[in-house]
């Protein structure tokens, strides 16, 4: 598993961006991203067998079991108390649950790669958009005309699907 | 339900997602990345939980009845969660999103495609290949911008 690398980068990695770490990320965010679509796959069959929130338990639950245990292993806590935080920094957490819900309703009505393409056209919007404006703290980058050329495409790409039957 | 419906929502969880995104990406700077990943996953749990508690009806089957592998889900969430936390303060909420789309599709198509996991087989169209095209193409324009911005 990447985690204990990742967590390696994460402690070493100066604010400074360096493109041999971009280059190494990229692949690596790729496959996190084929691992949504497993799980995406696997939650839709198990939340018609067991209910929908049971299978968005087991998600959250296995998975915090497993965080965890790294947690313990990772040596003293570095930073700050997560108490010590401005409150809207949490709120992340809160939003887990609405995606996973959503997933493991919608995955066996309309299929993995359907889902998806929903999914990421919200993503793309959003994102471009947290980019644009600097929300939440995240690095402020003007969206510029490649920014949108991509956009763009996306929305094509969305269209091609949907259009193209499921 | 009707099809707008259904993705309306999904379309919404998207937009959840990334927000989620960008707020863990600031979270794990500064109290790391499995910190922020453990609050998120132990809320996420604490919520499905009192969930369960007041409105899910009686299931039949129940999650220790199922095989093993049907739990793995988590596995793959914990390994998303912990990559975009670190990736995303790096490459940009963006280009983490694209490249994110890129595995998810792929992915998501080969499974529609072949059925894997239990789904439903849904074949693999020219129009479908030709918008992988597309985003592969949205993905190089998306990391293009971010790399001349920083």
């Amino acid at each position: 598993m990447q985690s204990s690398s990742m967590e390696k980068t994460a402690t070493l990695a100066t604010p400074k961006q360096r493109p041999g770490l971009r280059l190494l990320l990229l692949p690596l965010v790729i496959l996190a991203g084929m691992g949504l679509s497993v799980e995406a796959g696997v939650l839709g069959p198990l939340g018609e067998q067991v209910g929908h929130l049971w299978a968005t338990l087991s998600i959250f639950g296995v998975g915090s079991a497993i965080l965890f245990l790294f947690t313990l292993m990772s040596g003293p806590r570095q930073g700050p108390a997560l108490s010590e935080l401005p409150r809207w920094q949490l709120l992340g957490s809160f939003l887990g649950p609405v995606y996973v819900v959503v997933l493991t309703l919608v995955t066996p009505l309309i299929g993995v790669g359907m889902t998806m393409i929903a999914i990421l056209c919200g993503q793309v919007g959003k994102s471009v958009l947290i980019d644009h404006f600097g929300w939440f703290g995240a690095t402020r980058k003007p969206v510029n005309a490649e920014r949108w050329v991509a956009l763009a495409l996306i929305v094509v790409a969305l269209v091609l699907i949907a259009g193209g039957g499921v | 339900m009707s099809l707008v419906l259904l993705l309306l929502a999904v379309v919404g969880a998207g937009a959840v997602l990334s927000v989620q995104a960008a707020i863990n990406g600031r979270l794990g700077q500064s109290v790391g990345v499995l910190r922020s990943s453990l609050l998120t996953f132990v809320v996420g749990a604490v919520i499905t939980a009192l969930l369960i508690v007041f409105f899910e009806p009686a299931q039949a089957v129940s999650l220790m009845q199922v095989p093993k592998w049907q739990l793995s889900g988590a596995l793959f969430g914990v390994t998303y969660m912990l990559v975009m936390v670190g990736a995303v303060p790096r490459i940009g909420a963006a280009v983490a999103t694209v490249a994110v789309i890129v595995g998810q599709l792929g992915m998501g198509m080969l499974i529609d495609n072949f059925g894997w996991l239990g789904n439903p087989a849904i074949e693999l169209s020219g129009s479908r290949m030709l918008a992988m095209a597309c985003l592969a193409l949205a993905l190089v324009f998306m990391y293009r911008s971010n790399t001349r911005k920083a």
